[in-house]
């Protein structure tokens, strides 16, 4: 396993619209732990409100793990890129990855009015995703899968 | 993530602090699964639980059908804005009980 220091872009980047940050990690469990704890780094130094940087660690979560689960793993121990991006408005989200086209919101949306004895284990993540951030987007560009999440900073 | 547990009268209360994702899921469900054998009335403690995604609420759902399987009741107290919404996102909020405190969760279970 590649640690993140091996393949990562500078971690903290400053530009005239903002403060960011971009890494790369290995598609595995690993790499969905390290980036969320970059996020959490991320938020405690910018200050974002507490339940909007939840928020952001579960769609985060739950994109990154659905890839996985797609097996949407390219050869490079470093094919999911995930780039943060704050400015006044809001936080943007681009998670890139190498993998075979996958656009992971277009799958239906899973009966949430099933009892527990009913409803089937999984299904229920892309579908957080969607509902927690205030716009996702996906794009298939150059031969990488282009996953965007906004989540506007007035409404967390 | 880490796991507490302690019991008032016969009900067990499970505190979960952290997060429940994709990375602290498997331990979690191992532990609880573990937890629940054999236990008729289970209590989650959320007040130190940072987020839930889905990964974590599938380890719910498991040990809700294992306790609804023995005949026991999970109920839940502590829950801040975002577990709230998503527990109210993914319907689980109608399908598991959710107490408003611990004192609460106690006199209705």
């Amino acid at each position: 396993m590649q640690s993140r220091a091996e393949c990562n872009f500078p971690t903290d980047r400053r530009g005239e619209l903002g403060h960011g940050f971009r890494m790369s990690v290995g598609a595995h469990p690993g790499g969905v732990g390290e980036v969320n704890a970059a996020l959490a780094e991320f938020a405690e130094a910018h200050a974002l409100p507490e339940d909007l940087r939840r928020d952001l660690s579960v769609a985060l979560d739950d994109l990154l793990a659905n890839a996985l689960s797609h097996g949407r793993t390219g050869p490079d121990p470093c094919s999911v890129t995930v780039e943060v991006k704050l400015d006044q408005e809001r936080v943007t989200v681009i998670v890139t990855d190498d993998g075979p086209p996958f656009d992971p919101f277009a799958r239906a949306a899973p009966d949430t009015t099933l009892s527990v004895e009913e409803r089937p284990i999984g299904g229920l993540g892309i579908h957080l995703v969607g509902q927690l951030m205030d716009k996702v987007d996906y794009q298939r560009r150059d031969g990488h899968n282009v996953v965007v999440l906004v989540k506007e900073l007035a409404n967390g | 993530m880490q796991i507490f547990t302690r019991t008032s009268n016969d009900i067990h209360i499970v505190s979960i602090a952290g997060s429940l994702d994709s990375t602290t899921s498997p331990e979690a469900q191992k532990s609880l699964t573990a937890m629940l054998a054999g236990v008729k009335k289970v209590a989650l403690d959320f007040s130190e639980l940072d987020y839930i995604s889905s990964a974590g609420l599938r380890v719910l759902l498991g040990a809700a059908k294992q306790l609804r399987a023995s005949g026991g009741t999970l109920g839940m107290f502590g829950l801040n804005q975002s577990v709230r919404e998503v527990f109210e996102i993914s319907g689980f909020s109608t399908i598991l009980s959710i107490y408003q405190s611990e004192a609460e969760a106690l006199a209705a279970m």
